[in-house]
Formats: structure tokens, C-alpha cells, sequence
């Protein structure tokens, strides 16, 4: 038993250096390091190259990457990107730092060479020496986890109590902006405070490569188990997110005591046990009416920062009421002309990957939905077009459902598990969300995905399109066709009176609840609605690529797909489609041009686009027409074209003055002098 | 159906919103102390007192936004302590904030369409997702009344704009507009005159009573221009550190010894001035 724990101790200290790193740069900038994986698996990486494949000893090694490389790549991280989102809303600052996380794996895969064998040598010398405490046996590996943690609480109490550097780190977390009013910069300690994050993160990376590998699936499932911990910690204790890191690690192995290594109860049961955790204190806050995000900085820090959302989020005009013959129109039509006339004049590859875009689009535009209209992070959306991919191919092969009826009718059967994912979270922040869909989408690959009967060695079940689209120019027609009818159908809803109560629960849910509107039932309509768009997506490719492919709906990719997404725009229907067919053809593009070495440059330039998300929150496809727009305007005479359709708005409201402030009326103040 | 006695005796009426015996504690802070309220049909009533008097938390009390941890609310007589903020909106409750919550992306008049239709076609909220009623043009009557409250509030020339960015003056006059157009029986206005200029405040107070007055709409004000409050409430509460420490018409609290002396007494000889002016200005004895 003793050397179960003391694994589990093991396994839990790197949990808690993980959980540390997280807390220490979200209480000091307010941003939550949805990267960390990327940069575990940077800092692995590099240890790996200097250690393994330039043969440096383990010190040196570890010393360069975690002094060196580790604080530099924060440094810059910060000064690329971090600074730039500190005024920025949750939602900007969440999928700018999954944009990090998309582009630096493939950065470092550019760079070191992509690993065909992930297992690598930690921090302990090879052969790995074996302890024997009380009769419990313990590796080397098992104890540099100890010291790692030993090292780092001891040194980070040090610095934080007794040192000046602590001292104005103390005073950032408090707050930033009379931190700087006192005359220290913020600056120069956020840039301290993300080296030390990046060294961390590079730490974990190091420690957990023995067991889980030098790649990105072992990273992901760290940060994931991670951040159990530290909602436990409700993004704030260090030390509460520590004492859970452990009992999970204890829990993790312990567990695996009673349990045939070989079945699949251990296989289940064993990656559940963060989730668990999780689930386990959000009930508990949300019981206590304690889980929503907490708010970083002090008062004036509150006072200045923007609030429900971003300003560049918000559109500079009305979208309705300009008449048929708007730059946006003419833009739309001419974009679907070039999208109908692709599978006619491709041959039969270039056709495949545009249906393969196509059919991914209406995936994206669940999204579109809770991301752009209900402004909500959810990263899952992958997961449920995974559902919907299974579905499909169970219901036209096993039960012999017309395909079609598969995907429209089976995606009915996952709206449930959206609704029920949107009620559990439905008092939670757009942080707390993004953790808890995140994990969730990690733990459906690990219990359904990688499952049999739908695995079958990752070939899943196979599928036929529909009879009439059986070519891949037929079921491009077919899918484009699926995307228009849903594309309306959200263009519908934006329009509606449900789409203005999902606009303004977005914006305030105290403003809503006391017009009478309920929050709870507008943002489950969202969740369904965006479920089961998801759902016939992952339908559709089931469809195009004739077999359910469990593997292709990771979590991973899944984050891949926002990125792709917000990069062309996260309101946008018609950005979708460009989004969906960018992600398969830029890539057979560079396949197919270019050197093999290139393969994952596309991936590296989604992440980047999420990344400038920070500088043009609505994507390139709007900053795009919206500059049109302008050179429009100036070519135009302005004119009045009365109501428009509901909500009505009429045309030439962006050109009134903005209306200000006028004379001031002395207001007395009731209050004692 | 409950009524009561003002405080001078002079009219029994039936009370809107009642709040009797409201406490409200956070930890070991008693925001609100076993706090009576009452406002009256179609009337306006003042609640004034200094920061952290507890206005607001009363206010989120009396909308559902704030369960207290004493006391029961009543809406025309029916007991609604337990209600959510929607179930009170349904009965006619609306309110508008210290700071204003409105919908960034959403333009003034759409603000006042979805009040509209929350009160009047609410179960377009479903229904639009299968008729494609949103492409469509609205109905007569809506557009004429959201038209009126925009003229009313002065917003026309702003309708079409997304209120993010308006000043803090007309996003209040926006907020007054959405709450007026769920044509609501009892209307809570907190610092609605806070960011307005002295035209605006006049037609605010103007539009104001002309509502109560067209419509029967009973308001509840609380506002630090004491002048704006003694000029146009027919009853004032005074709330400080939680506790109600007077109640009764302006002139009453405008003469109350322990208000004017250990409370209000700066800016209420401010106002009795300010009066004093008028009246000489308009040709009256002083």
C-alpha cells in the first residue's frame, strides 16, 4: 500500500508544480495559462534535445532548460502576446492563449524535429536506482518529483515572504494598478512572474515525460489533471491546489490497487479520477454559492477593467436594415459562388478535402453559436461531433438508418449531454467553463472514444454516404446544402427575439433576469442548439470520410478547430465555412507544394491567428468587410431606407454624432459631511 | 390586497411592493436592519440616505437579485420573498441600476423591442426559431409603442446606435426606457438622474411623472439630488447604516429635527434655498 502512495506522491507533486505555475501567473495577471501543456511540452522538449539527442548530462541539461530556455520562452510569450491581454475580456484572454497552445508545439516540431518516440529519461540517472522506505519501493524518478516540489514551495515561500521581489508580487496580486501607482512596474514583475511560470511549467514537462512521454497528449492530460486542482483551489490558494495535486496523485494510484491493471473498469476508472475531483468541488461551490470566476486585482483594478466582454467584441453597427445590396451581401454571395464552383472544377482529391471543409464548417458553426452569439468558451464541441460521428455511423450501419436520418435525428440524442454540461456550468465563468469542457472532452476520449466497439483499433465504424452522394462532388453539394439550411436557421435566431434575449443574457444576466428574461433557460437553448449543430457536423464528417475516426475528434484538435475558427472570425456564419475549408486545404496545400518538414506549418498559423485575436477580436473575415465597408461608404451618398426587418434598424445610424456628456448637473450627495 | 397609513395620516391606499421587516446580513455586516417599506399605487417614493446605507442592497432586495435573510416582500398584497427576479418582472416589477446593466451589443432600440416583447410576446423567445418572424418587419403596435417611449426618453436620434459607448446620461434614460416599455405596475429607479445634465434630469423627472400619472405606475427612487427627490416624491424613506430612521412627505422630512440635524441637514438647507430662489425669481414671497 505504502508504495502505492508514495507513487501516488510522486505523480501528485508534479500535479501540484503543474497547479503552482497556474495559479501564480492567473493571481498575478489574471490570466489563465490555457498554454501550459505547450509549454511543459516545450521545456521537455528542449530537455530532451540537449540531454538525449545532444548528449549533455542530465544537470547541465536541466539547468539550461529550466534557468535558460524555460524563463526566455515566458519572457517573450509575455512580450509577444500576455501584456497585450491584461485589459482584455475572458473570453479574448482564453482563446489567445489557446492560440499558444496550438502554435508552439508544432513552433518546437519545426524546430528540434518532430519525436517518433515520445518515452523519454527524466531528471534521474539511467538505470533508475530504486529505494526500499519501510519496505515500499520508490524510484529515482519518484523522488526528483519530491525535491521538484520540495524545491519549488520552499523556494517560492522564500522569495514571496522575504524578499522585495515577493513583496511586489504581493502587491501586483492584489492590485496591479496601485502597484503601479506606488511606482513599482508591473511590468517588470508580470515578466519575473511569467519566467518563473515558463520554468514550471518546463519542470513538470521534464518530470512527467518518463511516464506520459514528450508529447502533447501526456502534456494535455497534466494540464487537465492540473486544473482540477486548481478549480479546487478556485484559481486562487496555492496551497489548497497543492494538497488536492496530492490526494489526486494518491487517489490516481491507490486506486489501481484494486483494480486489474488490464481491465477496462482500471482503464476507465483511472483517467477519471481528476474529473471526479472536479465535479466533486464545483458541486461543493456551487452549493455554497461560490463558483463563479473570481475576480483578480483590487478595486481600481475592477473599476478599470472591462466588464461582461471585450469593446472590440461589440459591433461598430447594426447588422440589420441595409437592404439587399450591402458590401457584406455581395461579399457572402460571391464567397458561396466560389465555394459551389470548388467541387466542380477540383479533381478528385482537391474535392474530397473541400467536402471534408465543408462538412467540418457546420461543425464550426456550433461555435459559432456558443462562442460568438452566447459568448460563452465551451472546449468541447469536438467532443459532441465526436458523439455525433458515432451515432451516425451506428445508427446507417448497425440499425440501417438512411444516412442522412442518422445525422439528423441520432445528433437529437447528444443534445442531452450539452444541456446537461450547460446546466452543470451554468453559474460558472467563462474560465470555469472552458476548464470543465475541456476535461470533459478528455475524459470522453479516454472512456468513449478509445472504446471498443467505436475504436476498432481506430479505423471506428464504417459508414456509406448517401446513395445519391456517393462522389465526393455529390457530397459536397450535400453538405454545402446542410451548412446554407443551418446557416439560416442561426441567421434566423441572431434576428430573432430568442437571439436578443441570448444577446443580452450575454452582456448582463442581471439586466435580463429583471426584464423577466431567464438566464438559465436562454443559455441551455444555446447549449442544445450549439450541441446539436455540433453533433450533425461530426455527422457529416462521419459521412465524407465514410467511417466514424474516433481519433480525429481529440480535444486537441478540437482546440485547433477554435483557433481556425476565431481566426476567421467567432460571429461569423460564412467564416466557418472559410474555416472549415482552410483546415483541410491549407494543409494538402503544404502536403502537397511544399516540403514534408512544413506539414504542421498551417497548424503553427492557426494558432497564430487565435493569438492576433488579442489585436482584432472579430476575426479576419469582419475587420476585412467592415474596411470595405468603409471604402463603401465613402462612395456612397448617405440615405434613409426607413425600418428595416426586426429587430428594425433603420440604415444611417453610424453616421449620427455620438452623443455626450452634457452639463453636469451638481449632484448632492446625501451623506454625512 | 394590503393597506396602509402614510406616515401624516392623510391617505389609505393600496400598497405596489411592501417590504417588512428586511434584514440582510453579510457575515457580521448588517447591511439592512428589520427595514418597512411601502410604496403606494400610482405614487412616487423616495428612498435617500448616505453610501453604504443600504439603498441598493434594498433595492436588489426588493427585485429578487438579493434574498435577505429576514423579512417578507409583497406585490400587491401577494407574498413574493421567494420569487426569482423574472417571476417578479412577470408581476410587473422593473428596475434600473446604480451602474447601468445594459446590453453592450445591442442597440438602444433593440433594447426597448425585447422588453417590449418579454412583456407582450414573450413566447416569441421560442416561437421565432421556427417562424423566421426576425426577417420579417414588426408588428404595428410594437413599433409604435417603441417609438413612443424613444421620443419620450429623447433617444431617437441615438436608436440605431450599440449603447456601448453612450454616455453614462443616456445609457440611464435607455435603462428608463426598457423598464418603461414591460409597462411595468412598480418601477425601481436607482440614481436615475446620476450622469444627467439639469435639461435631461428635467425631462427625466417630467417624463417620470407623466408616466405615474398616464399610467398608474407607482415608482421608488433612490437618488442623492435631494432636490430632485423632496421635489417630485409624495413620500420619502430615509435609510442610514441599515436602519429606516424616518418616513413621511418631503415637507415632514425636510422639517424632521433628526434628520435635517444629524443627517441631511447640509443639503437640505441646500435645497430650501435653492427654493427660496425660485420662488423669488418667479415673483413669489419668499
Amino acid at each position: 500500500m505504502l508504495s502505492y502512495v508514495l507513487a501516488g506522491l510522486g505523480l501528485g507533486a508534479i500535479y501540484a508544480i503543474a497547479s503552482v505555475s497556474l495559479v501564480v501567473t492567473y493571481v498575478a495577471s489574471g490570466i489563465f495559462n490555457l498554454a501550459f501543456a505547450a509549454m511543459a511540452f516545450a521545456g521537455a522538449r528542449f530537455f530532451y534535445f540537449l540531454n538525449t539527442e545532444s548528449g549533455w548530462g542530465i544537470l547541465p541539461a536541466a539547468l539550461v532548460t529550466l534557468l535558460l530556455f524555460a524563463p526566455a520562452l515566458g519572457i517573450a510569450l509575455y512580450g509577444l502576446l500576455f501584456r497585450h491581454l491584461r485589459l482584455r475580456s475572458p473570453l479574448v484572454k482564453i482563446v489567445a492563449t489557446i492560440g499558444v497552445s496550438v502554435a508552439l508545439p508544432p513552433l518546437i516540431d519545426l524546430v528540434f524535429g518532430k519525436l517518433a518516440q515520445v518515452t523519454a529519461p527524466g531528471l534521474a540517472p539511467r538505470p533508475l536506482s530504486v529505494l526500499r522506505p519501510f519496505g515500499a519501493v520508490v524510484n529515482m524518478d519518484q523522488v526528483t518529483t519530491y525535491i521538484g516540489l520540495a524545491v519549488v514551495l520552499g523556494l517560492g515561500t522564500a522569495v514571496l515572504r522575504f524578499t522585495d521581489v515577493g513583496l511586489k508580487v504581493r502587491a501586483l496580486v492584489d492590485s496591479e494598478a496601485l502597484t503601479s501607482l506606488s511606482g513599482t512596474s508591473p511590468t517588470r514583475v508580470s515578466v519575473g512572474v511569467w519566467a518563473a511560470s515558463s520554468s514550471l511549467a518546463a519542470l513538470a514537462g521534464v518530470l512527467i515525460a518518463p511516464t506520459a512521454g514528450v508529447s502533447m497528449e501526456g502534456m494535455t492530460a497534466l494540464m487537465a489533471a492540473a486544473f482540477s486542482a486548481v478549480v479546487a483551489a478556485r484559481l486562487r490558494s496555492q496551497p489548497i491546489a497543492v494538497v488536492v495535486a496530492l490526494l489526486m496523485g494518491v487517489a490516481t494510484t491507490v486506486v489501481q490497487r484494486y483494480l486489474d491493471p488490464e481491465s477496462t473498469l482500471a482503464a476507465n476508472l483511472v483517467p477519471s479520477v481528476p474529473f471526479a475531483f472536479m465535479l466533486v468541488f464545483l458541486v461543493y461551490y456551487a452549493i455554497r454559492g461560490q463558483a463563479g470566476d473570481s475576480s483578480t486585482g483590487g478595486a481600481l483594478d475592477r473599476a478599470i477593467r472591462p466588464e461582461g466582454g471585450d469593446p472590440a467584441l461589440i459591433p461598430s453597427r447594426p447588422r440589420a436594415g441595409r437592404g439587399l445590396l450591402t458590401v457584406g451581401t455581395v461579399a457572402t454571395v460571391v464567397f458561396l459562388v466560389v465555394v459551389a464552383i470548388l467541387p466542380a472544377v477540383f479533381d478528385v482529391y482537391w474535392t474530397g478535402l473541400a467536402a471534408a471543409g465543408i462538412a467540418l464548417s457546420i461543425a464550426l458553426l456550433s461555435y459559432t453559436l456558443v462562442t460568438g452569439e452566447g459568448g460563452m468558451v465551451w472546449l468541447c464541441q469536438i467532443t459532441f461531433a465526436g458523439f455525433g460521428a458515432i451515432l451516425t455511423a451506428e445508427l446507417s450501419s448497425t440499425y440501417g438508418w438512411p444516412p442522412l436520418l442518422a445525422v439528423f435525428v441520432g445528433s437529437v440524442f447528444v443534445v442531452p449531454i450539452g444541456v446537461l454540461l450547460g446546466v452543470l456550468t451554468i453559474r460558472l465563468g467563462n474560465l470555469y467553463i472552458a476548464l470543465v469542457t475541456l476535461t470533459f472532452g478528455l475524459l470522453a476520449q479516454t472512456l468513449v472514444f478509445t472504446q471498443d466497439p467505436f475504436y476498432n483499433f481506430g479505423a471506428g465504424t464504417a459508414v456509406s454516404r448517401p446513395e445519391f452522394a456517393m462522389d465526393n462532388a455529390a457530397f459536397a453539394y450535400v453538405a454545402l446544402g446542410a451548412f446554407l439550411l443551418i446557416g439560416l436557421l442561426i441567421l434566423n435566431l441572431r434576428r430573432s427575439t430568442a437571439g436578443l434575449a441570448m444577446t443580452a443574457v450575454r452582456w448582463s444576466e442581471n439586466g435580463s433576469r429583471t426584464l423577466g428574461i431567464s438566464v438559465v433557460q436562454t443559455k441551455v437553448l444555446i447549449s442544445g442548439l450549439a450541441t446539436y449543430v455540433a453533433a450533425v457536423g461530426g455527422g457529416f464528417l462521419a459521412l465524407n470520410f465514410q467511417s466514424s475516426l474516433p481519433d480525429s475528434f481529440n480535444p486537441f484538435i478540437g482546440l485547433v478547430w477554435l483557433a481556425v475558427l476565431v481566426t476567421n472570425g467567432a460571429r461569423s456564419i460564412m467564416a466557418a465555412l472559410a474555416a472549415g475549408l482552410l483546415f483541410y486545404l491549407m494543409p494538402g496545400l503544404f502536403q502537397t507544394f511544399l516540403p514534408s518538414e512544413l506539414a504542421e506549418v498551417p497548424i503553427l498559423l492557426f494558432g497564430i491567428g487565435a493569438i492576433l485575436l488579442a489585436k482584432n477580436p472579430d476575426g479576419v473575415i469582419a475587420m476585412n468587410r467592415r474596411k470595405i465597408a468603409e471604402l463603401s461608404e465613402r462612395w456612397r451618398k448617405p440615405q434613409d431606407t426607413g425600418p428595416g426587418p426586426e429587430p428594425a434598424s433603420p440604415p444611417d445610424e453610424s453616421r449620427e454624432p455620438v452623443a455626450t456628456v452634457g452639463e453636469e448637473r451638481p449632484v448632492t450627495t446625501g451623506g454625512r459631511a | 390586497m394590503s393597506t396602509a397609513l402614510t406616515e401624516s395620516g392623510t391617505a389609505a391606499t393600496t400598497a405596489r411592493i411592501e417590504a417588512h421587516g428586511i434584514t440582510v446580513r453579510f457575515g457580521g455586516l448588517v447591511a439592512l436592519n428589520e427595514v418597512d417599506l411601502l410604496v403606494p399605487a400610482q405614487s412616487i417614493v423616495g428612498l435617500i440616505g448616505p453610501n453604504g446605507a443600504g439603498k441598493s442592497t434594498l433595492f436588489a432586495v426588493l427585485s429578487g437579485l438579493l434574498r435577505p435573510t429576514a423579512g417578507t416582500v409583497l406585490m400587491d398584497g401577494e407574498n413574493v420573498s421567494r420569487s426569482s427576479p423574472q417571476e417578479r418582472a412577470r408581476r410587473g416589477l422593473a428596475r434600473t441600476f446604480q451602474h447601468p446593466e445594459l446590453f453592450s451589443a445591442m442597440t438602444v432600440r433593440d433594447h426597448v423591442v425585447l422588453a417590449y416583447r418579454v412583456r407582450h410576446a414573450k413566447s416569441r423567445i421560442w416561437s421565432d426559431l421556427v417562424t423566421g418572424r426576425g426577417f420579417r418587419r414588426p408588428p404595428a403596435q410594437e413599433t409604435a409603442r417603441v417609438d413612443e417611449l424613444i421620443d419620450a426618453l429623447h433617444l431617437g436620434d441615438i436608436q440605431h446606435r450599440p449603447v456601448a459607448g453612450l454616455s453614462l446620461g443616456k445609457s440611464r434614460m435607455v435603462e428608463v426606457a426598457r423598464a418603461l416599455a414591460v409597462d411595468p405596475k412598480v418601477l425601481l429607479l436607482d440614481e436615475p438622474s446620476s450622469g444627467l445634465d439639469v435639461k435631461e434630469t428635467e425631462e427625466l423627472a417630467a417624463t417620470l411623472v407623466r408616466v405615474v400619472a398616464d399610467h398608474g405606475v407607482s415608482l421608488l427612487l433612490v437618488e442623492h439630488d435631494v432636490e430632485l427627490v423632496l421635489g417630485m416624491c409624495d413620500l420619502v424613506h430615509v435609510l442610514d447604516f441599515g436602519v429606516k430612521i424616518s418616513e413621511g412627505k418631503p415637507a415632514a422630512i425636510r422639517a424632521d429635527p433628526a434628520v435635517r440635524a444629524a443627517y441631511l441637514g447640509e443639503e437640505i438647507e441646500r435645497a430650501d434655498v435653492q427654493e427660496q430662489i425660485a420662488k423669488i425669481e418667479q415673483g413669489e414671497p419668499a
